[in-house]
């Protein structure tokens, strides 16, 4: 009879257990994608105006606002967004870190995206929005990979 | 990407900055392997789904703050054993002897034999015997044996060093071969 070794057999166990999906995970899955789509982050407030007053935006709902117009922009994709409030959780800066396709030309990328951060601000603060050279875009080279 | 499919770095970025259908694709890759991982580790595995369930609301509500110093896998186990840590902690009565503190400095024994349960599957006799190791040991076997982190990540998941890690894993496989040998 062909024996297995201890370890041969320690190996194989383990390798069942990495390919065996437990029945509870499979059934609980549905529930927790739910729930990580409603999940609450905290986040900071930052202050907007409309015509009626003031109002408050949480600031990971701007980040994830800016992050999908600046997705939008043909050839970029947002790498980091950082936000800076002053005094009563105004919004004073905007830095969008971007990602962007080889061969993009990299100047018309980086106008198009600071014009899509600035209007995205805009829209959802109102006259408390930064001003435009407080919307800053850097592009950065850190890899390139081929399309 | 070759492939088409995102790397956990670009989810993870692209989760930081709010996208939950990112996120969603980082708890269906991730999630079976962070179950048998936590299942493994609880004493009490009944809360299993509450434990995995707040691991990965730990790593959405962490993850503007994940800088990538480890993998994003590497960090999710962290969250999980935390979070089977704080529980296991909870329920056991007080005074009682939390076995991760003394797990490196006792002696080990060996297992309660199995031979009760020679009629199971391998893949029963292996849980079974993992029960009776020290969670420390346990926990090393599981990332390095069967999720195949390194030890460098294993010692990150553990707060230890990779020579602990080592030590861990030789007297875990060395527990396991008793208990199964039994077994077999």
């Amino acid at each position: 009879m062909n024996e297995k070794s201890d370890d041969d057999m320690l190996t194989e166990a383990a390798r069942m257990m990495r390919r065996h999906t437990d029945a509870g995970w499979t059934a609980m899955r549905p529930g927790l994608l739910d729930r990580a789509r409603r999940a609450f982050r905290p986040s900071a407030a930052v202050r907007g105006r409309h015509e009626f007053g003031d109002f408050f935006v949480r600031a990971d709902l701007l980040v994830s606002q800016l992050r999908v117009a600046v997705d939008a922009v043909d050839g970029a994709r947002t790498a980091d967004v950082i936000c800076a409030t002053g005094d009563d959780n105004v919004l004073t800066e905007v830095t969008v870190q971007i990602a962007a396709d080889f061969g993009s030309y990299l100047p018309g990328l980086a106008i198009a995206v600071h014009a899509a951060a600035y209007a995205t601000v805009t829209g959802l603060l109102g006259e408390l929005a930064p001003p435009a050279s407080a919307v800053r875009t850097h592009v950065h080279i850190g890899d390139i990979t081929a399309p | 990407m070759s492939g088409g499919e995102q790397s956990d770095a670009d989810l993870a970025r692209q989760s930081k900055l709010g996208d939950r259908d990112a996120f969603a694709v980082i708890v269906s890759r991730h999630g079976p392997a962070l179950y048998r991982y936590a299942y493994r580790l609880l004493d009490h595995p009944d809360a299993i789904e509450d434990i995995v369930q707040e691991a990965f609301l730990d790593a959405w509500r962490g993850l503007p703050r994940f800088r990538g110093d480890s993998s994003l896998r590497t960090w999710l186990f962290t969250l999980t054993r935390h979070r089977v840590q704080r529980h296991n902690t909870r329920q056991r009565p007080a005074g009682s002897i939390d076995v991760d503190d003394l797990a490196d400095r006792i002696p080990d024994t060996a297992p309660e034999p199995v031979s009760r349960h020679l009629h199971r599957t391998l893949l029963d006799a292996l849980d079974q015997a993992l029960q009776g190791l020290p969670p420390r040991q346990r926990s090393a076997w599981l990332l390095r044996e069967v999720e195949q982190l390194s030890y460098d990540e294993i010692a990150t998941v553990l707060h230890t060093t990779s020579t602990v890690v080592r030590g861990l894993l030789e007297r875990a496989r060395a527990n396991l071969a008793i208990t199964l040998k039994e077994w077999r």
